[in-house]
């Protein structure tokens, strides 16, 4: 056998760290300044095909617009851009509020509903996986709830909870908890039991691999969640406030709609997917944080 | 090309890990397995999977576990980790029952498991952190065990972001964080292909010369065990049980080269015959 000279004090270390050093294009020796021209670049490019998509919406809205020829049917890209500015300003209805703070009430709302709904979903779903008999027990509920239409039960919140933000909060918060409950049993299920039993061995007791391994490893997927349930909160708030409000966008959609406003139906809409996006882009900034493999530059 | 990184100067014996009183090959490595039985049970079915396991580790042993898959070598190793309860028998390691994991006892996976949302540095320092040890002197320590392995400037990267190789050696500097004195691999290369795999079996061969843990191996691959390990247990399924065991009296150090000796291929043939594969 021939004798191996060089293994005295060194380590092997193997190529692949350069291999890989290449691939991943953000190894030590790349500088900031190649990496912010590439980052911007690619901002620009994304930016660039948002922008083609919507001018692509607008400009079938617009050829729609001209081709039924109403303002009252159709309202236009411009028409309806000049009711936002104008209702923006003066309120609706007369003795209501402007545009922004019935935008503001149904934020509100939706935020907090939402804080409720997944602050209790994360822990019912957290304690279905731990413990077998909840979650024995709270399955067939859940399933139940997750079928049932929630904005059926308007009418009764609004016996048990009056005509204020409260019917509509709850109502929000109810709709959201069965989704939360099955995205986080499905997230922490998934989770690849080695890593956590590899915490363990590390010397980690089962709470701490639970809190920092498990849940913080699910919390990717836990976000996806939260972000289905941004998208039905906004859902339930507009049909809340279209049964039972005198203020939020939902309210002034409908009311827009008995008086045949039709450019502040549209503006109301638009209101109302602005800030929907909007949401969605802080859950999805949020996601983004949390998970290192997101951040990569797509190809 | 190939890096070599210096830890110390040649002929030097620093150990990368503090010297514990007894040292490695202190009592803590020592590792018996007596009678082990464990049976799994699913609807209407029960299988015997280990029956009567009695299995000895000294410290500063390689053992290497070799059987085909289904024969309960990986649950046995389970078992040693505290990950499984044996339905009887018992496990002892440095002495001490094993109830559950402990950090005494590193295991390694066919994946690294590596925590994905962590950076290299903070991958190698969870074990302290969760012992809610100074991370002061454990970074430190990290660092250079990083440096050794070959992975300086990677210490910000996240796992997804290495090659297979690198990841498995952060595992490694991760689980030597806790000084164990018993690292348990459960076919930790078989995922790896077969350049990587030879690079990561001198890189192990060459940790354990220099720390002398002890080192509880399953594969299934032949040429591996002999490689690596002081003595082969050879395992059979339906039920698991350990029918035969080979000193490997190879000289030491080993490299690949080892593979092509004469002495080598005799031993080969010898263990090949007593395994009892799947189909026999």
């Amino acid at each position: 056998m021939k004798p191996v000279e060089t293994r005295e004090a060194a380590y092997l270390v193997d190529d692949v760290g350069a291999e890989s050093r290449m691939e991943v294009g953000g190894g030590p020796q790349r500088t900031g300044i190649t990496r912010l021209g590439r980052k911007l670049g690619g901002i620009l490019a994304q930016v660039t095909w948002v922008a083609l998509g919507l001018s692509l919406g607008v400009g079938v809205w617009q050829a729609a617009a001209v081709i039924l020829g109403s303002d009252v049917i159709m309202p236009g890209p411009a028409t309806t851009f000049d009711a936002f500015r104008y209702y923006m300003g003066h309120s609706y209805p007369t003795q209501g509020y402007p545009l922004w703070q019935h935008a503001w009430f149904s934020l509100e709302r939706v935020f907090l509903g939402f804080a409720i709904g997944v602050t209790v979903g994360i822990v019912l779903g957290a304690l279905m996986v731990a413990i077998r008999p909840i979650r024995r027990t709270l399955d067939p509920l859940v399933e139940a709830m997750r079928v049932l239409p929630m904005i059926a039960f308007i009418p009764m919140f609004v016996v048990w909870f009056g005509i204020g933000n409260q019917p509509k909060i709850v109502l929000i918060a109810v709709a959201v908890v069965p989704i939360m409950i099955v995205s986080v049993v499905a997230a922490l299920d998934q989770f690849p039991e080695e890593m956590v039993n590899a915490a363990q061995c590390l010397g980690a007791s089962r709470w701490y691999a639970l809190l920092h391994v498990r849940i913080r490893g699910s919390a990717p997927a836990i976000l996806t969640g939260m972000r289905l349930s941004m998208g039905v909160s906004w859902g339930n708030i507009v049909a809340a406030e279209m049964i039972v409000a005198t203020s939020g966008l939902g309210y002034i959609v409908l009311e827009a709609g008995l008086y045949l406003q039709t450019a502040l139906i549209f503006a109301g809409i638009i209101s109302i997917v602005v800030l929907g996006l909007l949401c969605d882009l802080v859950l999805r900034l949020i996601q983004r944080a949390l998970d290192p493999v997101r951040r990569e530059p797509q190809r | 090309m190939r890096l070599r990184v210096n830890v110390a100067s040649e002929g030097d014996e620093v150990k990368l890990l503090d010297a514990s009183p007894e040292g490695a090959v202190g009592q803590g490595g020592h590792v018996v397995v007596s009678g082990v039985t464990k049976t799994f049970r699913r609807a209407r079915q029960s299988r015997l999977v280990l029956e009567k396991i009695d299995l000895e580790l000294e410290a500063g042993e390689f053992v290497c576990l070799l059987g085909p898959s289904g024969c309960g070598k990986s649950t046995l190793l389970n078992i040693i980790a505290g990950f499984q309860r044996a339905d009887q028998g018992k496990v002892m390691v440095g002495g001490r029952l094993v109830t559950k994991p402990g950090a005494d006892r590193c295991v390694m996976f066919q994946k690294p498991t590596l925590f994905p949302w962590m950076t290299v540095l903070d991958n190698v320092l969870f074990g302290p952190r969760a012992q809610r040890k100074r991370t002061k002197e454990a970074r430190a320590k990290a660092l250079d065990l990083l440096l050794a392995f070959g992975l300086s400037g990677f210490e910000r990267h996240y796992p997804h972001q290495l090659s297979g190789g690198m990841q498995h050696r952060v595992a490694v500097a991760r689980a030597l964080m806790n000084q164990p004195s018993l690292l348990l691999m459960d076919e930790p290369f078989a995922a790896l292909d077969a350049i990587t795999r030879a690079r990561m079996q001198e890189f192990l061969l060459d940790l354990w010369e220099r720390e002398r843990m002890t080192v509880l191996f399953v594969t299934h691959d032949l040429e591996e065990a002999i490689l690596l390990a002081d003595r082969v247990c050879v395992m059979s399924p339906r039920p698991g049980t350990i029918h035969h065991q080979a000193e490997v009296r190879l000289t030491r150090p080993r490299s690949q080269a080892t593979v092509e000796s004469l002495e080598f291929l005799e031993l080969r043939r010898a263990i090949r015959s007593t395994i009892k594969g799947d189909s026999q």
